[in-house]
């Protein structure tokens, strides 16, 4: 136990003498302070003590509302898991290049602990710097909450162990990266790059989502207006009175719609095809954005969503991005997590039995 | 002598890297409890990848032995070994006496004990006014001192040390010699692994002399020269032709930087062999200005190890690759 106190001491120190590690924290406060000092009244936005008339309003949604919104949107989803993550990758892509540097294994392999056990320590140490940075961010912004908002809400905590999952996603591919090539630098740029590869993936599906959606909507509707001037079609040839004209016009276009119909459906076809493709290359991989957005469903429920956007959706784009929404938040958290998880155990596994192997 | 009287007793240790490079060819090796050990040898004999696989850093291809009583590799059995390897990097943001610390916490040493001995550690390096500067502001001789302060943290039972004097002034280095005596005198056994061949010859109760990835001398430094042992005897002027009739071990040669007097040389360890030489100068009234008995040093002996018997030159330095 004292060696494993001793790492985490001795990562905890290397933090410390890091600049980076201060400049993000102090950087952390900033963005917190600068929730700290936009509000919201009945006209729009205040900053500082200057009015601002914005949409945004107290009419449009409570205070509680927008610091929760601040929260998720700013601070958790772009700070967090954009600027502050880049950041901490700078800082951590070191670690396992300099650990199993030459000279400084020699120093701890040679001491009586077991190699897996220094590798999943070291690599949990990798993990305290953006525990610290999330949990002074998080504690600063439930104060701003409290204090500004009036609502204490203790799940803005949530947001400590999301982010550190999410961070190491990323960082045990840094760590892999790390002990096999054992350059920061080719370790740092090739995690960048998997990230985005992941992004990428995740960007695919989401847009190949919503496009099915929107693809199904269309379908219904044509559906609906084929259903409907068939009606008319049947009405029109049972009359007493044959109006051949109407009738022409009326076959032309159901002809039309059907045609429209077989399209859309294979559109459709080809759109689910394609959504179950990225989506099973997706299931494989972590998924970044969907763990940070648990925060997002957590704090911000579909009531408050529906209550913003503030009336029915009209258009079939509306209700496609509706059901984009309502189908994106009600995937199990479990699946998120689970198959993230079990594609950072792989990686680890893998890390680590090339490093329990290695010869240094 | 048991078994358990060898700190380390290795057999048919081999280790071959990728690409068939024979590092390690099957070494035979003992080190006795309490004994300075000095491992010698050219670059890339195998020296640093023997050390690494006793200390769990290199994986051996085969292996057989044992150190401190238990089978090479086990990791429980190095909480009693200390190690300070040949260029080691401590981290650069601890002072000397967090390095200790933090050291010894790995090396399973208890928080109030390692705390105290720091402190002895310390001031038996000479270190302890720099114990609260980060080790990035310490020289090179500094950083060896503390290097081997943290080998001994956890007053191990074997301490390996790889060119411990690397870097290392001359009263250091003589600092440095008194700590490894103290150690065996406490019983402790000391692996030393170094090219300064004169200061192993100074501290080191045997050598082994590893070339190519195989032992070649093994032994004390006294039985390793015995084959050398000689005696030389300066005279003043040349050597009449009849001294050395009919003493086949007997020879001349002049002296490098004087001209007027001449060695002659006898071959053999027992003092009975100069005798009679002397008994033929001394009837001849030939001055005799000295006479003393001789062995090769540690150099001579390691430069006959490392040369080539057929081709009188030193064997080319690095691994043997796979000669099949």
């Amino acid at each position: 136990m004292s060696q494993t106190a001793a790492i985490f001491h001795d990562a905890y120190r290397e933090l410390n003498a890091r600049k980076l590690f201060w400049i993000t924290l102090i950087l952390s406060g900033v963005v917190v302070g600068a929730f700290a000092l936009i509000g919201i009244n009945e006209q729009g936005l205040r900053i500082i003590a200057w009015d601002l008339p914005a949409p945004i309003n107290t009419q449009f949604m409570s205070e509680s509302a927008f610091y929760k919104l601040m929260f998720v949107n700013l601070g958790v989803g772009f700070w967090l898991s954009w600027l502050a993550a880049i950041l901490a990758l700078v800082s951590t892509a070191s670690i396992f290049p300099d650990f199993v540097s030459t000279g400084a294994i020699d120093m701890v392999l040679s001491k009586p602990i077991g190699r897996w056990r220094l590798f999943l320590t070291k690599y949990a140490t990798g993990l305290l710097f953006v525990a610290l940075q999330v949990a002074v961010f998080s504690a600063a912004a439930f104060l701003v909450l409290g204090f500004r908002g009036g609502t204490w809400e203790p799940s803005v905590f949530l947001a400590i162990p999301l982010v550190v999952l999410f961070f190491s996603y990323l960082f045990c591919v840094c760590a892999l990266l790390g002990i096999v090539t054992r350059s920061t630098i080719a370790a740092l740029l090739l995690t960048l790059l998997f990230w985005f590869v992941i992004y990428g993936v995740h960007t695919t599906e989401s847009t190949l989502l919503l496009f099915k959606f929107q693809s199904e909507q269309q379908v219904k509707s044509i559906n609906q207006t084929l259903e409907h001037e068939s009606q008319i079609l049947s009405q029109l040839k049972s009359a007493e009175e044959l109006n051949q004209q109407s009738i022409d016009r009326f076959e032309s276009s159901v002809a039309s719609s059907q045609e429209k119909l077989q399209s859309a459906e294979k559109t459709l076809n080809q759109l689910s095809v394609a959504h179950r493709i990225t989506m099973g290359i997706k299931t494989l991989l972590p998924k970044t954005t969907e763990t940070i957005g648990l925060v997002d469903r957590k704090l911000v429920n579909m009531d408050e969503i529906r209550h913003m956007t503030d009336e029915t959706p009209q258009s079939d784009m509306e209700r496609a991005q509706m059901e984009f929404v309502e189908e994106v938040r009600d995937r199990s958290p479990w699946w998120i997590i689970g198959t993230s998880l079990l594609f950072e155990v792989f990686v680890l596994v893998l890390a680590g039995w090339i490093f329990s192997r290695r010869d240094f | 002598m048991p078994a358990s009287d060898y700190t380390i007793d290795l057999h048919d240790v081999q280790k071959t890297y990728r690409g068939r490079v024979h590092a390690l060819r099957g070494i035979e090796m003992r080190v006795h409890r309490g004994e300075i050990f000095g491992l010698l040898g050219p670059n890339g004999a195998g020296k640093s990848t023997l050390v690494k696989i006793m200390m769990t850093v290199v994986k051996p291809t085969r292996i057989k032995g044992t150190m401190l009583g238990k089978p090479i590799g086990d990791k429980a059995t190095l909480a009693r070994v200390g190690y300070l390897p040949e260029h080691h990097r401590m981290p650069q943001y601890l002072t000397g006496r967090q390095v200790l610390n933090y050291y010894g916490a790995l090396a399973k040493v208890d928080r109030t004990h390692r705390s105290r001995r720091a402190d002895e550690l310390l001031a038996t390096v000479g270190m302890t006014d720099w114990a609260n500067k980060r080790i990035n502001s310490y020289s090179k001789g500094m950083l060896q001192r503390i290097g081997l302060a943290q080998a001994l943290i956890n007053d191990p039972d074997l301490v390996v040390l790889d060119e411990p004097t690397d870097g290392v002034d001359p009263v250091g280095r003589r600092e440095i010699r008194d700590v490894l005596t103290q150690l065996r005198d406490q019983g402790k056994t000391v692996f030393l692994n170094s090219h300064l061949l004169s200061e192993l010859e100074m501290v080191c109760d045997r050598v082994s002399i590893l070339v190519q990835g195989q032992v070649s001398q093994q032994g004390t430094i006294h039985e390793l020269t015995a084959e050398s042992l000689r005696y030389e005897i300066d005279i003043e002027g040349a050597v009449p032709p009849d001294v050395l009739a009919g003493i086949a071990s007997a020879r001349s040669e002049p002296i490098a930087g004087n001209p007027s007097r001449t060695r002659i040389i006898l071959t053999g360890a027992d003092p009975a062999v100069a005798q009679p030489m002397i008994d033929r100068l001394r009837q001849r009234q030939i001055t005799i200005i000295s006479v003393r008995p001789m062995r090769e040093s540690l150099e001579d002996l390691f430069m006959r190890a490392v040369t080539d018997p057929t081709t009188g030159r030193s064997r080319p330095p690095g691994a043997v690759a796979n000669r099949k």
